[in-house]
């Protein structure tokens, strides 16, 4: 699997950045880090990612909304939300949005991984039907 | 398992799909696989979410609302993911399940969402105007207080309560929604981040200024009661939780109250007892009796201070040596002392009777404290609260400067918790226990129970079961389910927590052991047995010691707001009702829960992938015949990745050693070990000779014949492996996708007819089904119809599992012939697992 691209991740939160920064590290993923959706999107503009892990009970832009813009970009990345907080509601809307996944935080980070891969897996399949 | 026959219906009667073109089939195969891996993954993970929230819900230890909505929301999140793979399979069969959906998670969202009505009446209400009715505006505490000044002969401090009303005015949804947002992403075992979270979310309340008009207010309350008690008069801010000194729940010393408060802190005093809600003690205390924040809501109580002399607390029931008494502890001064435990005190037993006299005091560190007099007005006093609110009361008092006594707070004494019932670990034999028949595997739903052992392996097993037998299966499989109403309990080889069956089990309450091996052949039928399922013991006979411990836990969770809702929410979440794919009610329409989808989207899926091979034809001539050292002929689909990149492919033919996909070679590997002999010598001169002609003779060119119905053919990827064998009169099909993630691997094996009569056939598929249950295959079984599955393994588990299917389908060709002859079937049995056994301890690539 083609794992070569790069993880965005999203969050307002410094220590769940600096733990799963940590943890990528560690596995040897290449990832980049955000602080809110509109950097978010300007990293999305500028580099190549195929997965974004973002939070979208962040101040600002609504988290769902800045999901949608992400999506429209080509190829879209696939997103994976994780989130201390979430109505259901906005949960269902989020992953019939097409959200990858959808956690709730506290988050095992080898079950994340796992979400992760099978993302790029799903990124990497999308590529190919394309072509 | 009429749905097995309905399957094989479809493969020889099923519409076909217009001939496809070699790159179409390629195309159409991995867009088809992809949604079917995908819907895989998703049914796994919402039936683990499904059990681990039952095993919470169930364990009768204590969990939070935030465990709840997460276990939900994964529910709900790959309920649906596995609706939209269907769909994409399926070509956008199945909308209804759309509908279906929304609906159960409409339902499932006003349960989760639910929130308790907001408080409605005045912001501040002065103690005289405070009873027992209005408790949901005031808390317990100040609505007993109130109440307690109406017994003639208590008196009570002057002030007002601060209602829900204005705490809910104070503290916004806003506040609420950011303060939940950061207790949910806190793990609950780390105490530190609880703590840092708890000063954080009371920094927030104390850093957030009052509404002007509540300010102003609560000025106007308190010069009303300086007007009693003198321009200037402190005051004490205590807390009233709603629901806070109810029987049973008693929150009681979690909370905050703050002394001598004059009028310039006032609103800083009041912030601070609302912001006690969140002290660590408190959030884990609702934890662990299952109260969400938003369930508790902070009242506060503003009271005169009394000038007291002695202060203390008093039990209108203390149990002693000589009979029920008044147990009376006082210290010197204001009695918060004495209630948090820190402050030197004297304890008093006094008669209950009239006119309570002194009996006993004990620890005197400063003695003549109280005069008996003093005592006999405290218990006489306390008293008269037991009497009015009709049970044993928890009272403090004070007595001020000049002697008079005054009630600050009278609430239910609480009966003590029973002692939580130990569970011993499952290697410690107990007095009076039994050595154990067997021990293990995993409990998938706790328990006891006593019944003879019934072993159930088809359909017609189920109908003679008798009621509270223990039943011992190989597999849980879903179809037992309607046999749990019956059982006393459900023993299983294999298995796990997560499945149908457990969750089911879990359900109906019906003790269950899963994935302990030899249970068959330990347990045999009629033999009375004891389970202890939480345990995980099997005993011989009816175990008096282990029944006597049959008894429900103490739920510290139960009749909370938690539990409650938990409950609610699982009602929609893991019921099953759509047991049998084969009834009429098998539709997007009969599915009430979460749970119905996602048996519905399996089966369906299922359906719909096995049908790839049959429902799609693809023209011949792109495939290939295999080059290898062995007789038949076998030809190569490459759907994708199958073959060695750089392969010298030429028109017609392509070597094995450029094939690369795994289960391909696996199930060659078993194909090529040893050569077939040949067709048992009794029917060489007769009518099997002529099958094995039909079946040896080569066809040269693939264009000729009809598709897949005269050759052997692999569908292939790198790790996808389609193999259609028709020879002569049966059928086999093996198909295994081999991955890195467990929950997309698989291998399936249908098998099917003969050229025999049905009885022979029968036998034969039954002495295949016994092969493969040596090697951990989930075997269905009907007539001359076998479909064998394994799911969920490592990949070296499935390659040895795709070389006993490749042996078998080259050595169980034709055997059907000799089937009735004695002693056949275990001459076979014995030499297949004999010569498989050898095929797998020889080195595997």
């Amino acid at each position: 699997m083609d794992i070569q691209k790069k993880i965005l991740v999203v969050d307002d939160e410094p220590e769940y950045l600096e733990l799963i920064g940590k943890f990528f590290q560690k596995r040897g993923l290449g990832f980049e880090i955000a602080g809110g959706c509109p950097e978010g999107l300007d990293w999305l503009s500028r580099a190549d990612f195929d997965v974004v892990v973002m939070d979208v009970a962040m101040p600002g832009l609504d988290g769902l909304q800045c999901m949608l813009e992400m999506k429209k970009l080509q190829p879209p990345p696939e997103i994976v939300i994780v989130t201390g907080h979430s109505s259901l509601d906005h949960t269902i809307r989020g992953i019939k949005d097409g959200a990858f996944d959808f956690c709730l935080k506290p988050v095992d980070f080898d079950y994340l991984l796992e979400v992760i891969l099978l993302a790029k897996k799903k990124y990497n399949e999308s590529l190919l039907a394309q072509k | 398992m009429s749905n097995l026959l309905n399957r094989f219906r479809n493969i020889f009667k099923g519409q076909r799909e217009p001939l496809l073109d070699a790159q179409d089939l390629e195309q159409a195969f991995t867009e088809r696989y992809r949604h079917f891996r995908r819907l895989l993954t998703a049914n796994n993970n919402a039936l683990q979410a499904m059990a681990d929230l039952e095993k919470i819900y169930y364990s009768g230890e204590s969990y939070r609302m935030a465990a709840v909505r997460s276990k939900v929301t994964a529910i709900l999140v790959n309920v649906y993911k596995m609706i939209r793979e269907l769909r994409e399979l399926s070509g956008g069969k199945y909308a209804e399940l759309e509908n279906r959906f929304d609906f159960i998670s409409k339902e499932i969202e006003a349960v989760i969402e639910r929130k308790p009505d907001p408080p409605k009446g005045p912001s501040i209400l002065p103690l005289t105007e405070v009873s027992r009715k209005i408790r949901d505006l005031t808390g317990d505490k100040m609505a007993n207080l109130a109440e307690a000044a109406n017994v003639q002969g208590i008196t009570i401090p002057q002030g007002f309560v601060l209602t829900a009303a204005a705490t809910n005015y104070f503290i916004t949804q806003g506040h609420l929604a950011e303060m939940n947002r950061r207790l949910q992403i806190l793990d609950p075992d780390d105490m530190e981040g609880l703590y840092a979270t708890c000063d954080e979310l009371q920094q927030m309340i104390i850093n957030t200024p009052l509404p002007a008009d509540l300010e102003e207010l609560l000025q106007l309350h308190y010069a009303n009661l300086e007007k009693k008690h003198g321009e200037g008069c402190l005051v004490a801010l205590r807390s009233s939780a709603l629901g806070e000194d109810s029987t049973g729940i008693s929150f009681a010393g979690l909370y905050t109250t703050i002394l001598n408060v004059d009028r310039d802190h006032l609103a800083e005093a009041y912030k601070k007892v609302i912001a006690g809600k969140y002290g660590p003690k408190a959030i884990a205390y609702r934890r662990r009796r299952g109260f969400r924040h938003e369930d508790i809501e902070m009242c506060v109580g503003c009271l005169a201070m009394v000038n007291a002399n002695v202060s203390g607390v008093a039990y209108s029931t203390y149990p002693a040596a000589a009979g029920p008494t008044v147990r009376i502890v006082a210290t010197q001064g204001l009695g918060s002392g004495v209630v948090e435990g820190s402050a030197q005190s004297q304890t008093y037993l006094v008669n209950r009777e009239e006119p309570h006299l002194f009996i006993e005091e004990i620890a005197i560190p400063t003695p003549g404290l109280l005069s008996e007099q003093m005592l006999a007005e405290i218990a006489h006093a306390a008293l008269l609260l037991e009497n009015h609110f009709e049970g044993p009361q928890d009272v403090e008092w004070s007595f001020d400067q000049e002697g008079k006594l005054y009630i600050l707070q009278s609430r239910p004494v609480l009966i003590p918790a029973e002692q939580k019932e130990l569970i011993a670990p499952e290697n410690i034999v107990k007095a009076g226990e039994q050595p154990t028949l067997l021990n293990g595997g995993v409990c998938a739903s706790g328990g006891i129970a006593c019944g003879p052992v019934y072993h159930i392996r088809t359909k017609e097993d189920m109908h003679t079961f008798p009621k509270g037998g223990i039943m011992v299966v190989e597999y849980p499989l879903p179809d037992w389910a309607p046999l749990l109403g019956r059982a006393g309990a459900i023993l299983a080889e294999h298995g796990s927590e997560a499945g149908h069956l457990a969750t089911v089990a879990r359900e109906f309450s019906l003790p269950a052991i899963f994935g302990l091996p030899g249970l068959l052949a330990t347990l045999p039928e009629g033999k009375e047995i004891t389970v202890n399922c939480s345990e995980r013991k099997i005993f011989p006979g009816c175990c008096k010691t282990t029944l006597a411990q049959m008894k429900p836990p103490r739920d510290v969770m139960a009749g909370s707001p938690v539990q409650r809702l938990t409950t609610d929410a699982l009602r929609h979440i893991t019921p099953l009702n759509l047991n049998d794919p084969a009834a009429i009610q098998f539709k997007p329409s009969y599915c009430e829960t979460l749970h119905d989808i996602t048996r519905f989207c399996h089966e369906k899926s299922v359906t719909e992938m096995f049908n790839f091979g049959d429902r799609f034809s693809f023209n011949t001539k792109m495939a290939k015949r295999l080059v290898a050292k062995v007789p038949l002929e076998w030809w190569i689909v490459n759907l994708a990745n199958g073959i060695r990149e750089g392969a010298v492919e030429d028109q017609k033919s392509i070597h094995l050693d450029d094939i690369v996909s795994v289960p391909m070679l696996a199930v060659w590997r078993g194909i090529s070990y040893s050569p077939w002999q040949g067709p048992p010598p009794i029917s060489a001169r007769g009518f099997g000779s002529i099958l094995l002609q039909s079946a040896m003779r080569p066809e040269l060119d693939p264009a000729v014949g009809s598709a897949m119905n005269t050759k052997n053919y692999f569908l292939i990827s790198k790790n996808f492996c389609n193999l259609s064998v028709r020879l002569g009169y049966h059928y086999a099909m093996v198909e295994s996708y081999i991955s890195d993630f467990l929950t997309e691997s698989y291998i399936t094996f249908r098998f099917k007819g003969g050229a025999a009569d049905m009885r022979r056939k029968a036998v034969r598929v039954r002495l295949l089904a016994d092969v493969l249950r040596e090697y951990d295959f989930r075997i269905e079984l009907q007539a001359d119809i076998l479909l064998a599955r394994i799911k969920r393994q490592p990949r070296e588990y499935l390659e040895k599992r795709l070389q006993v299917l490749g042996y078998l389908i080259t050595h169980s060709r034709q055997i059907d012939m000799v089937m009735d002859q004695k002693g056949a079937v275990k001459r076979y049995e014995e030499k297949f697992l004999k010569e498989i056994d050898e095929m797998l301890s020889t080195a595997s690539v």
